[in-house]
């Protein structure tokens, strides 16, 4: 490296500079997590293999005929919806615990230091994305289920307007397991956690008596298998709350848990 | 310009950086010099906001780090080789700060050819990089918004005597610029041949903040080597005189307090030979552990 070539790209003295640039805010914040999401394998193929998982999971039911008899089309077909809603959390806490991991995380943070921006951009880019995947991919997991089952022998189940829905529980999962990353730090112990939150609630719901159709209904799976109206949802299982008022639910919790990560974020040393 | 003013960071009963009060200037390379635990980086992630401290402040341009618009533009920084995600490319790793920062696309081609990365490199994935490589690319991501502000903390770290003197030079250019250059290193000899300006830290407290020069002349006490086929005599002769004389590792005296002619002259009125009478200084090195020790005698003095 000759120190001319150096010279050449600094060569305007500070005091010559344009003057100093607009405030590099959320849409920018936003565009930087775009690059970093999409520059790494593991976020690509984890986002990919949620989306994958419904429609294979479609195909399997329909080959394999192991659907019970009384189960609708539509839950029939989005049997393996669940198994991608998990991945879609996984997902969520990988946005943040791969920055810790990595150490990247000081590098984001010195480029944007308004934390709670980063934060909100990780989630506006996370939801968004899990929300037009999950709708594409739950949509054609539902036309490949009803194309391949015999005609007349079970209930359709009505995938309108339940598909947007199913598709913003995949998104609240994400947002759940970037809450628990941010809150968690660590791969494993996040991905644990978010695990958890997901599962726990229906197994635990029914030991608490009269407040088990709001336990067992607090988690985003809950409220994915009401809205996939599959025999599998049943009131204790997942809480007898209805389908909207569960995915309400869910997300309120979301939205509280990640304004305390946002709040431990800000107040962390990195 | 980077001013602290009392600044303290303590996490639980540890002390890391201890009311430092301090002024990196604009137009000068200003070296941060102490041993591995001093407080060198954690000062610096209390520079960029990273930390918070426990109390004091310390402002980049007037104003904290955190308040600053586009932050890259103002402030470029190296924390350590790691800060990239090994799965990603360089040309991506910049990409993306260049994107969070509203920096032209453009700058990123340019940082990378300023710091010798050839595009083909750039677009491979970052795991495979030699240390001087990733040195490279920190060192590209500082300077990709064009900053006032530089701060580098040990950037010579792991880099061969072609990436050590390409940073030297480089931050000299800088500097030159009319740009401030902060640079942390616990190599006194790197920092001799970089800095014009130190700011030295020990156990989190500062211990000296002034001009390489008036560092190393300060506190080192010029001193004399000198050999005489008569040591034993010319030892007297200049112990009667008051300087202090010790005996040096070659075999000759190490004479401090009078000059190297007063040597001289004192030698030939009592009739001795010289075979050496060379002036010195210390070394950085030397004036470093000497103040380090210092500091330790005062502080078990004081515990007394």
């Amino acid at each position: 490296m000759s120190a001319a070539r150096t010279r050449r790209t600094h060569s305007a003295p500070p005091g010559s500079r344009p003057a100093p640039p607009a405030r590099a805010g959320f849409r920018e914040a936003l565009a930087f997590e775009w690059i970093k999401f999409r520059s790494v394998r593991s976020t690509v193929r984890t986002a990919l293999a949620a989306a994958a998982l419904p429609p294979v999971g479609a195909v399997f039911v329909a080959a394999t005929g192991s659907l019970q008899d009384d189960d609708t089309v539509l839950g029939g077909s989005l049997t393996l919806s669940v198994v991608g809603q998990m991945l879609a959390a996984v997902l969520g806490a990988l946005l943040i615990t791969g920055e810790y991991a990595h150490g990247t995380l000081r590098t984001t943070l010195a480029a944007v230091p308004r934390r709670a921006t980063v934060l909100a951009a990780k989630a506006t880019l996370l939801a968004a994305l899990l929300w037009a995947l999950a709708l594409a991919s739950c949509s054609v997991a539902y036309l490949v289920g009803d194309a391949l089952l015999p005609d007349g022998e079970r209930p359709q189940g009505e995938p309108l307007p339940a598909l947007f829905g199913i598709a913003a529980s995949f998104a609240v999962a994400g947002l759940l397991g970037l809450a628990a990353g941010t809150l968690v730090r660590h791969s494993a112990g996040a991905v644990t956690t978010v695990v958890g939150l997901l599962l726990l609630p229906s197994l635990f719901g029914p030991l608490f008596g009269g407040a088990e159709r709001w336990i067992a209904g607090i988690s985003p799976t809950a409220a994915l298998e009401k809205l996939t109206q599959t025999s599998d949802a049943s009131a204790d299982a997942v809480g007898s709350l209805g389908p909207w008022p569960s995915l309400a639910l869910v997300t309120a919790c979301t939205a509280t848990l990640l304004g305390a990560a946002s709040m431990t974020l800000r107040r962390r040393d990195v | 310009m980077i001013e602290a003013t009392g600044l303290t960071k303590r996490y639980g009963d540890k002390t890391a950086v201890d009311g430092l009060t301090f002024t990196v200037r604009p137009g000068r390379v200003t070296g941060f010099l102490g041993p591995n635990g001093a407080g060198k980086s954690t000062t610096m992630r209390l520079v960029l906001g990273l930390d918070t401290p426990t109390s004091g402040r310390v402002t980049v341009g007037g104003r904290p780090y955190p308040a600053l618009s586009a932050p890259l533009r103002t402030v470029g920084s190296l924390l350590d080789a790691k800060g990239v995600h090994g799965g990603r490319s360089a040309y991506d790793h910049l990409a993306g700060l260049a994107a969070g920062n509203r920096i032209p696309r453009r700058r990123v081609e340019e940082v990378l050819e300023s710091v010798g990365l050839p595009p083909d490199t750039a677009r491979k994935r970052v795991k495979g990089f030699s240390l001087g490589m990733g040195q490279r690319l920190g060192i590209a991501a500082a300077l990709l918004g064009d900053p006032e502000v530089l701060i580098l903390d040990e950037p010579v770290n792991g880099l061969d005597t072609e990436g050590i003197r390409w940073i030297r030079e480089l931050m000299r250019s800088l500097a030159a610029e009319g740009r401030t250059v902060f640079l942390s290193s616990h190599l006194m000899s790197e920092m001799e041949l970089t800095a014009d300006h130190l700011i030295v830290i020990g156990k989190g407290r500062l211990m000296a903040d002034t001009t390489m020069r008036a560092f190393i002349e300060s506190h080192s006490g010029a001193h004399t080597l000198v050999r005489s086929p008569q040591p034993e005599e010319l030892r007297a002769l200049l112990e009667a005189a008051g300087a202090r004389v010790h005996v040096t590792p070659r075999g000759g005296w190490r004479v401090e307090g009078p000059d190297a002619g007063t040597i001289g002259d004192l030698a030939r009125e009592h009739g001795l030979a010289l075979h050496e009478l060379t002036p010195a200084h210390a070394s950085l090195e030397e004036v470093y552990t000497a103040l380090a020790q210092d500091e330790a005698e005062y502080r078990t003095e004081a515990a007394r």
